[in-house]
């Protein structure tokens, strides 16, 4: 009676009609020259693809992946409706005319209700609408400080637009489980259905491959690092203390258009000029006193979802560089693949018989 | 055998049952148990007015964050009639105040075309910041979502108390819960519990509460609540 040996992931010695330990006592059985052409996998390549399959799993929640990618996709659908082109000029346009109804209202204002004065320094302006003096002396660092948060915004319109062409960051956690649950239940399958390990070698080799494409195909390589330039321009915007700022900023604002509105405006008509000739004299005031509101509307949400999202930009920001996402496929992939290509092993081609012949050397016919 | 084994658990637990509503007394409503006794009608408000030396009536007035109920730093508001423009007076609207125990939900739509808010049950719609403001109090809450009972003040030995939770405030197209406490139970930042006077005889009552802004623009803001007037008992 012949039986065909082969080996088990513990590298104990396995017949197909029975189990034959390393140093099994007993009978002597004689290896006889290879007749079977079946292949096994080495056991390291097992093992290996295997930790690769548990890696995969586990490193989404060892970087709190889970949590952190659906906070990323929630800050990018909030700020949507603002990383526009056309939205973004609108603020940088609000802000202008903010701008110019400030300085106009500082000097040609000032000058025309102090009858006369250089540029409204002269102390009886500042006295008089001390609201207006106060938000004006303010003005310039909110300019500054809104200005520069615009253009970095702007400037990094087309990084946002690359991160959000990225497949939802909610799917990304489950772009490393998936494949890494196939390839344990694909090396389940090689240890549990030998007889299927040709097949299901290339399948892993399919699903190594599919992780070293998959940034290519989601031009991850582009985008990621765009993302990561994006994540380092909104280090200084999406923090709790600049958004404060931003909300001292629109109480100062508030408080200096209201002077606007309701002090100089109202002071100009008793100067005898009609609403009409102050528009003409005065237009860069009376810009901004006609698009206040819409100044509120526009640059309020924008406000909301900068407060809002300052928690879900730091939840991204806690996770590894934006950068090295497309290597997170890439390496596993090629590792599985490679791995996985090395699988089958040698051909093992043997044939026990049950004779006695001599003590059982399974050294003899390892590869 | 094994019936009338099961017949006596069954009386058993029956007379063990009856044990207990007799001896456990049954849970009483709230009000009942402490003492506090909704009032049934309408808190009529008196209109904010800052002619003395310090406001009354109906008011409010927004905390910045960091700041502090008694010290501010305020939002000044330039449409105040106030000298201290962090007082927003605000007058009684269609309803005459808040109704206890019932919804003064927001219109459809809630805002205008500017942004202005159109609710006008509790209070007319004021101007902040150039842009009309309105309270409103809805079974869901528009700014969190959640599900908010209606107000209820309750009153005991002319102290007040109760929950606002579903109080609203509309501005600038934006929903922003004042409640106290917030839709999801907590008292976040500077919130506090509503608390007040209420003179039995005169009806004359000053409501007080504080709400933390989460979320939107203004963000670790808190309003402070001041409603004052006379409660107007519902006639049964």
């Amino acid at each position: 009676m012949r039986q065909h040996l082969g080996r088990s992931i513990t590298g104990h010695w396995v017949s197909v009609t029975g189990v034959l330990g390393r140093s099994t006592p007993g009978p002597r059985v004689d290896v006889v020259p290879p007749q079977s052409t079946e292949q096994s996998p080495r056991t390291w390549t097992l093992v290996v693809l295997a930790v690769l399959g548990i890696a995969l799993i586990v490193m989404p929640a060892a970087f709190g992946m889970f949590a952190r990618a659906p906070k990323g996709a929630v800050m990018l659908t909030e700020f949507r409706p603002f990383m526009t082109t056309s939205r973004l000029d609108g603020f940088q346009r609000d802000i202008k005319q903010i701008n110019a109804g400030v300085q106009q209202s500082r000097h040609s204002v000032a000058s025309y209700l102090d009858d006369g004065s250089a540029d409204g320094s002269s102390g009886s302006f500042k006295a008089d609408y001390p609201n207006f003096a106060s938000f004006a002396a303010q003005w310039g660092a909110i300019d500054t400080h809104m200005t520069s948060l615009l253009e970095s915004v702007q400037g990094n319109l087309g990084n946002y637009q690359a991160v959000a062409a990225l497949p939802s960051f909610r799917l990304f956690p489950w772009f490393f489980v998936v494949p890494g649950v196939l390839v344990l239940l694909l090396v389940a399958t090689m240890v549990i259905r030998p007889r299927r390990r040709r097949t299901v070698r290339w399948v892993l080799v399919a699903v190594g491959l599919g992780l070293v494409l998959a940034p290519a195909v989601f031009q991850m390589f582009q985008r990621a690092p765009k993302g990561g330039q994006m994540m380092s321009a909104f280090k200084t915007i999406e923090t709790t203390s600049n958004v404060e700022t931003i909300q001292g900023y629109f109480g100062a604002m508030a408080v200096g258009q209201g002077a606007i509105r309701l002090e100089l405006v109202p002071a100009l008509e008793r100067t005898g000029l009609t609403r009409a000739e102050i528009n003409t004299r005065f237009p860069a005031l009376a810009t901004l006193d006609q698009r206040w509101v819409h100044i509120l509307n526009d640059m309020t949400p924008m406000i909301g979802a900068m407060s809002d999202n300052v928690v879900n930009y730091q939840a991204i920001a806690a996770l590894p560089p934006f950068p090295l996402f497309p290597f997170f496929f890439v390496l596993p992939g090629l590792l599985i693949a490679g791995v996985a290509l090395a699988a089958p092993g040698q051909k093992r081609q043997h044939q026990v018989s049950s004779e006695p012949s001599g003590p059982l050397s399974p050294d003899s016919s390892r590869n | 055998m094994r019936y009338r084994l099961r017949a006596r658990v069954l009386l058993g637990l029956v007379a063990l049952g009856a044990l207990g509503a007799v001896v456990i007394p049954a849970p009483v409503a709230g009000a009942a148990r402490s003492g506090a006794k909704e009032l049934v009608g309408t808190f009529k408000l008196a209109a904010g007015s800052c002619s003395g030396t310090t406001p009354s009536g109906t008011y409010f007035r927004m905390i910045f964050p960091g700041g502090t109920i008694a010290a501010g730093k305020f939002f000044d508001n330039p449409d105040s009639t106030c000298t201290d423009q962090s007082y927003t007076l605000a007058s009684p609207g269609t309803a005459g105040g808040l109704i206890n125990g019932k919804y003064q939900a927001d219109p459809t739509p809630a805002f205008s075309t500017s942004g202005g808010a159109l609710a006008s049950s509790i209070v007319q719609p004021q101007s902040f910041t150039a842009i009309n403001f309105g309270i409103a109090t809805n079974p869901t809450d528009p700014q969190t979502g959640l599900a908010v009972p209606a107000p209820v003040i309750k009153d005991k030995n002319g102290k007040l108390s109760g929950q606002v939770e579903a109080w609203s405030a509309d501005w600038n197209n934006l929903h922003f819960n004042q409640g106290s406490p917030k839709p999801d139970g907590t008292k976040p930042g500077l919130t506090q519990a509503v608390s007040g006077t209420y003179n039995a005889k005169t009806h004359a009552f000053v409501l007080t509460w504080a709400s933390a802004v989460v979320g939107g623009p203004f963000n670790g803001f808190t309003g402070y609540w001041h409603l004052q007037g006379t409660f107007k008992p519902k006639k049964s």
